[in-house]
């Protein structure tokens, strides 16, 4: 029969379709630009969990599978022979060209890296189906370009024939383009072969790709027979998608359907819906094991919706033959075999995927559903095109252009058989060729990659571990140390942020009661041995129990604890794998026993604790104006630190006046403060407080109706300025004197955790000079001397180690100031069994832990380098007598303060103090006929909370309102100091608190305590025995009785013989020393003799 | 076109010569179907893990991401599960619940996620291009430079690991866990997580040595650990081991069997396609049908057009012997 050539349709390329098309084009590469400007991310929904959305599913997957209608056509037709559809070849093989070529471009919008999308051609990774799947449709595209070229060149043919628009250039290349004709129509039936065997490979491949997540597809679609699925439904849907677009065609070109083409066509497709359902139902039957329809009803409805309205009901409709014979049936049955195959892919990619982690189910994104669309437009755009200006379609009667042309109705070449075999050879050589070329660069790249990373090298560390300083013991072995500083090289090369970790072997050591085996828990028999024998073990085998100081059986001065680093080195060594490295040890030892210890105690566990951070150069973080005032400074402090204003807003330090617990009466109060306290030194600061502000932490001046309200008057350098050129001076012209030197350069580079100079600055000048107050606070602790005091000179420890900080709040109960943020004590540390392996001395020492605070044994002197004010005569002042000084250097009388007495390395007097203590207060009620004192210590000895603490003692005579009898707060500034009026300034005083003053003037004696806790000297200049016990007290056999020879001079030992009577026991409630007769709480002496 | 007999062989000839020169690029060597004797690999003991997260600080480091936004003293990070994303490649997540019967004290689990580093990884296979590869040393490693972006890694990993870098318009980069091989200097595995465990709960090493390791520990302490070292042959194994003393479900950790997806899929396409062989033959095969319907049809034209001829003719057809 004779079936119509192709030819052009004579349609116009813009009609309200076309704009339609366009519009959605528009749109939708629209959202393809913001894709390439701005990332998947800001257009898609694409995510970590979901990295395949419908760009994949629907454009490559779906467009791949429905543009199987080119290679099912071709076989049908140049394969198998059946010319009667020969007209459909060409709209197929054009929408199957489509089809790929904007698989291609959306595959440029989805790929992350689309400039790298020639890759796969040089780089080959034989073992992945996507490259597969990648390198057949590209050829594929190639192949189906050569199919195609006939109409192209045909149509450019036509065009040069006709005289249109160009043909002037055609005409030029006339000679090549015929000779290229001719080389197409040669080589064609190897590329119609080529195209349907691709076409086999990468459609069964599509299938074979979801099948690497085993874990995440869906059992309804997980088969092996994946593949098969995918190609015999490609095949499927192949006819329909011809059908499809051939009615399209006639509707949107005028044209009338061709039935009877179609027909026919259509009555093969259920041969091949019928194959696809067989096999895929018998693939759900013989899984039928595996499958799990409930776990994602949402999958299960997809199946079902699948099979059945994309298999079972087309497959029923096609074999009726009037719907094959009815345009709009058979359209509807072919839209069905459609829809379901598009269902199928985009359940194999999209709605059967369940990764495991996924929180939010994917949907697509505007944007990627406007792609989408836009690429059918697209092709239905493109096709429009082509079938306009190329040969495509068939013509029909309403197409006056058909017409017999020689070109096309020949039945033999043109060229010779010659030339046709030098063509077929070229074509067959460029197959080679190509071949060897991917063979040879594919090996080329796998070397190249791999040669990267060949190489291995493991990179070891060493690390060394020094051991810090402190001096070794009696009683214990020679590698002993104190103190540790854990200064790690390895550390330190990760991160220079952290301050080496100091570590206290002695309070740890006494904290297990002397039994070193907690932590050194392995004994090595020489210094090559890393391994050594478990000591618990060890003892067992020789029957020894174990349970106790170590030093109560050997003499460890001989026998050391294997040291930590002898055994831990690096990780995961050789010859012992089950040893952890030295890093591994120090933590899981230290804070794993620290985490089981009970709550309260100073075991810590944070990080930070133990690595205190480094304070960063701020110089690279802060830019001020070398003329910034105080406030300025603050204010870019608080700029980043923005919670800590409002945190100092609420301490002791701004307010000076706190919490006071401890103190009876005033228990529940929070407004006992330096402001309405009296005390010897200045009588009372309420009523000076101006004069005051330079030690204030803020930088106004104070005033009885001051505001303590403003984070920006808050001096943050007075703690944090580490340069030591932060001095505060003043107040004078209303306000202080703040000066720095090089303020930015200090604040930029030196700010830091605050040193004993910062807290110094305040704390050792209280009382008008340096000591003066205290006693046991002098200037010299910012540099002291070992001898001075071992935390703070032997061991360079800050105030905040011990006075700990939590928000801002100091730790710390001071008998001058009254607000109490936190406790310190020294067990903290030291624990409550502190003299551990101290020798056989060890528990007798410990024994008076339950009476004596360590500070009392500990401090036996005070003021032992700058002297410290001991008494203050008031009455005597405003007198015109000598300013003589004492041997000293110490003024004995000041016109403005009157007669001062002064110490030096004084012995300290004994009180009983259970941790509680009275205050008086401005305006308070005395008896003029006692000592008044300000600040006493509550404590007795028979409450057991109680224990004996050293104490300076200062007495003063201080004004008093003789008749109303209370105390006073007499002016001094601008007051007493300028008239030498007592009177005077007790009134102006007074009615600047707001307070009663009758007038009249007396003077009392009161005494103000002062408690001992710092300059602690090393140990062996602790008290001795005899230093407080009567000598013939203090000897072995009293209890011992068969001790005799083993009396050593160092138990009675007398450490500072020039004291006479330094501890008055009967002052302290015992009948008479306690050695001799007995307890604290015993009748007897002791706890009773030891037995026979 | 013109094919006879003669043209078709010289034809056939040609291209199955062709087919078979493809060959040799067909198949490359597939790495880690056997854990070889240097591979090495990283214990995870999650009864030691103090949750402290230095290991996330440590890779952040190492690798140049930026710092996790909320700082470590925060522990409201653990209030969600976490993945790895493309600027964290390893996240600690909290689970509440003691670690092991013989913690009683202890109120909170974790488990640190990141790159398993399978012996087979799926990733490997799946890559179109060999940008992921499994270096000598065992650690998989990653190529931008060939990435296509395609993202087929993060639809094959079993684990969910690797993350996209969706943000980045112009060179977007897979990113996870590369053991801290270092391609510029070429050194291999050398995980800055595992220096940085301060109680050891990280252990690196050769994995047949950590499987030892951890066989001892589960024998010497069976009050303390479950039977079973999860990573050994989860997925054909992995690199990465991790030690539980409770169900591994309750750790997040996904319950895998140990088959190996990407045997199956190289068995398909290795099957199908080596050496190009059924595709050659079927070619063949279509070639063969192809010519014959040309035959048929020339033969059934010569046959129409004679009687074509013979009818306007009305004579006795000529050139045809009756």
């Amino acid at each position: 029969m004779i079936h119509p050539d192709p030819c052009r349709q004579k349609r116009p390329f813009f009609t309200f379709g076309t704009m339609v098309l366009f519009l959605f084009m528009g749109i939708g590469f629209a959202f393809g630009l913001s894709r390439l400007l701005l990332g998947l991310g800001a257009v898609t929904n694409l995510s970590d969990r979901s990295p395949w959305g419908i760009w994949i599913a629907v454009d490559v997957a779906c467009g791949v599978a429905l543009a199987a209608g080119g290679f099912t056509t071709a076989a049908l037709v140049d394969i198998f022979g059946r010319k009667r559809y020969h007209s459909l070849l060409r709209p197929a093989l054009l929408t199957a060209f489509l089809g790929y070529l904007w698989v291609a471009i959306s595959l440029l919008f989805d790929l992350g890296r689309y400039w790298n999308i020639w890759r796969p051609v040089f780089h080959w990774q034989g073992n992945s189906v996507l490259f597969e799947v990648g390198m057949c449709v590209t050829f594929y595209l190639m192949v189906l370009s050569v199919e195609l070229s006939p109409a192209i060149l045909e149509g450019l043919r036509d065009r040069m024939d006709k005289g249109e628009w160009g043909a002037a250039i055609l005409r030029w290349i006339e000679r090549p383009l015929k000779m290229a004709y001719d080389a197409v129509r040669a080589i064609l039936p190897l590329f119609i072969c080529a195209g349907v065997v691709l076409s086999f490979m990468h459609q069964s491949s599509l299938g074979t790709l979801m099948l690497i997540a085993s874990t995440k597809l869906s059992t309804l679609w997980q088969t092996p027979i994946l593949p098969l699925l995918f190609l015999l439904s490609a095949i499927m849907v192949g006819f329909p998608m011809v059908i499809l677009e051939s009615i399209y065609a006639s509707a949107s070109l005028d044209r009338k359907p061709e039935m009877e083409v179609l027909g026919p066509l259509a009555s093969r497709i259920p041969w091949f819906i019928g194959l696809y359902g067989l096999v895929k139902i018998a693939d759900l039957i013989v899984r039928h094991n595996q499958l799990n329809f409930l776990s994602h009803p949402g999958s299960t409805v997809a199946l079902v919706i699948e099979i059945v309205a994309g298999v079972l009901v087309p497959f029923i409709l096609l074999q009726v033959p009037t719907v094959r014979q009815s345009r709009n049936w058979l359209l509807f049955s072919v839209l069905l075999v459609i829809f379901g195959v598009m269902l199928n892919r985009i359940n194999v990619f999209l709605i059967g995927y369940h990764p495991a982690y996924m929180v939010k189910p994917y949907f697509p994104s505007v944007g990627e559903i406007a792609l989408t669309v836009a690429i059918i437009c697209s092709i239905v755009i493109c096709y429009r095109f082509f079938v306009i200006y190329f040969p495509i379609l068939p013509a029909d009667g309403t197409n006056p252009e058909a017409g017999p042309d020689a070109l096309r109705t020949a039945s033999h070449p043109t060229l010779s058989p010659l030339l046709t075999w030098i063509f077929r050879g070229i074509a067959a050589a460029f197959l080679l060729f190509f071949v060897l070329l991917y063979a040879f660069v594919h090996k080329q790249a796998m070397t190249q990659s791999l040669k990267a990373y060949r190489d291995v090298q493991v990179v070891k560390a060493r690390a060394t571990f020094p051991a810090g300083n402190a001096a070794t013991h009696e009683f214990r072995p020679a590698g002993y140390r104190n103190y540790y500083v854990l200064n790690s090289e390895l550390l330190n090369s990760r991160s220079g942020y952290f301050e080496p970790v100091r570590f206290s072997h002695r309070t740890h050591d006494v904290n297990t009661g002397g039994d070193c085996s907690v932590c050194h828990h392995r004994v090595a028999s020489d210094k090559n041995d890393r391994v050594g024998e478990d000591i618990k073990e060890m003892h067992l085998n020789i029957d020894v129990r174990l349970g106790g100081a170590c030093s109560s059986c050997h003499d460890m001065t001989e026998k050391a604890p294997t040291a930590c680093a002898q055994c831990h080195g690096l990780p995961n060594e050789a010859d012992n794998p089950a040893r952890i490295g030295l890093k591994g040890a120090y933590h899981r030892q230290c804070i794993g026993c620290h985490a089981a210890q009970p709550q309260g105690a100073n075991a810590p566990t944070a990080c930070n604790s133990c690595h205190h951070p480094l304070t960063p150069d701020h110089s690279k973080l802060v830019t001020l104006p070398s003329t910034a005032s105080t406030r300025q400074v603050t204010e870019r402090c608080l700029a980043c630190h923005e919670n800590v204003g409002q945190e100092i807003l609420k301490t002791a330090h701004w307010n000076w006046k706190g919490m006071s617990p401890d103190i009876t009466g005033h228990e529940h109060s929070v407004n006992v403060g330096l402001n309405n306290t009296v005390d010897n030194y200045y009588i009372s600061m309420g009523s000076n407080i101006a004069q005051f502000s330079k030690f204030h932490i803020g930088s106004e001046v104070l005033g009885t109706n001051h505001e303590y309200s403003d984070p920006a008057d808050i001096d943050c350098l007075v703690c944090h300025d580490s340069t030591g050129g932060h001095t505060r001076g003043g107040p004078a012209g209303g306000s202080l004197q703040v000066s720095v030197t090089n303020q930015t350069e200090m604040v930029g580079m030196l700010v830091g955790r605050p040193n004993r100079a910062n807290c110094g600055g305040c704390h050792f000048y209280t009382g008008g000079g340096p000591n003066f107050e205290h006693g046991d606070l002098e200037p010299s602790l910012t540099k002291p001397g070992a001898e001075l005091d071992v935390h703070m000179g032997m061991v360079d420890m800050r105030c905040q180690d011990c006075h700990q900080i939590s928000r801002h709040q100091v730790a710390g109960l001071s008998f001058a100031a009254p607000a109490l943020e936190g406790r310190v004590a020294c067990e903290d540390c030291h624990g409550s069994t502190p003299h551990g392996i101290t020798g056989f001395l060890s528990r007798h020492l410990d024994d008076h832990v339950r009476t004596l605070s360590c500070e009392a044994c500990h401090i036996p002197q005070f003021a032992r380098e700058y002297p410290t004010l001991m008494a203050t005569d008031f009455s005597q002042a405003g007198k015109d007598l000598p300013a003589s000084t004492n041997a000293l250097g110490m003024p004995l009388y000041d016109r403005k303060f009157g007669v001062l007495a002064w110490g030096e390395n004084v012995v300290p007097v004994y009180r009983w103090f259970d941790g509680t203590r009275e205050i008086r207060m401005v305006g308070d009620k005395i008896q003029p006929t006692e000592t008044v004192s300000l600040n006493a210590p509550l404590g007795e000895r028979r409450n057991p909370l109680a224990r004996i603490y050293p104490f300076k003692i200062h007495t003063a005579m201080l004004p008093y309102d003789a008749e109303r009898k209370t105390l006073v707060a007499p002016r001094l500034w601008d007051g007493y100091w300028k008239d030498y009026d007592w009177t005077n300034a007790i009134v102006t005083g007074m009615k600047e608190m707001g307070l009663p003053f009758s007038g009249k003037v007396g003077f009392i004696k009161t005494e103000m305590y002062s408690a001992l806790h710092h300059t602690v000297p090393p140990a062996r200049q602790a008290l001795g025995c005899t230093d407080c016990h009567a000598v013939e007290a203090v000897r072995c056999q009293r209890c011992h009785q068969k001790a005799e020879g083993m009396d050593q001079p160092t138990h009675t030992r007398m450490v500072y013989p020039e004291t006479t009577n330094r501890m008055d026991f009967k002052a302290l409630g015992y009948q008479d020393d306690p050695a001799l007769i007995g307890g604290r709480f015993y009748m007897r002496l002791g706890r009773g003799r030891p037995p026979q | 076109m013109h094919i006879n007999r003669r043209n078709f062989l010289k034809l056939a000839a040609v291209v199955t010569g062709a087919a078979g020169a493809s060959s040799t690029g067909a198949a490359t060597q597939n790495f880690g179907t056997e854990p070889v004797a240097s591979h090495v690999g990283c214990l995870v003991d999650t009864t030691l893990c103090i949750g402290c997260r230095q290991c996330e600080i440590a890779c952040s480091t190492r690798n140049k991401l930026p710092k996790s936004d909320p700082p470590l003293a925060d522990r409201t990070v653990y209030r969600k599960e976490r993945r790895p994303t493309d600027t964290a490649f390893t996240v600690v997540n909290e689970y509440s619940g003691k670690p092991s019967p013989d913690q009683p004290k202890v109120k909170q689990t974790y488990a640190k996620v990141q790159c398993m580093h399978c012996l087979t990884p799926s990733c490997v296979s799946a890559c179109i291009v060999g940008a992921m590869t499994k270096a000598g040393d065992g650690a998989v490693v990653y190529n931008p430079e060939i990435c296509l972006g395609c993202r087929y890694c993060q639809v094959a990993c079993p684990f969910e690991i690797p993350a996209y870098e969706f943000s980045e318009p112009l060179k977007p980069r897979v990113r996870k866990c590369e053991f801290c091989t270092d391609h510029t200097q070429g050194t291999g595995a050398n995980p800055a997580c595992a220096a940085a465990c301060p109680t050891e709960a990280l252990v690196f090493g050769k994995r047949s040595d950590l499987i030892t390791l951890a066989r001892d520990r589960i024998q010497k302490r069976p009050d303390r650990y479950l039977g079973r070292i999860y990573g050994e042959k989860e997925m054909g194994g992995t690199s990465w081991l991790y030690l539980v003393g409770r169900p591994t479900a309750e750790l997040g950790l996904l319950d895998l069997p140990d088959k190996v997806p990407s045997h199956l899929t190289e068995a398909i396409q290795h099957g199908i396609f080596r050496y190009g062989a059924i595709p050659m033959v079927f070619y063949g095969l279509l070639g063969c049908i192809m010519w014959y319907n040309k035959r048929k049809e020339e033969n059934g034209m010569q046959d129409k057009s004679e009687d074509l001829i013979s009818k306007m003719t009305g004579g006795a057809p000529k050139g045809r012997a009756p």
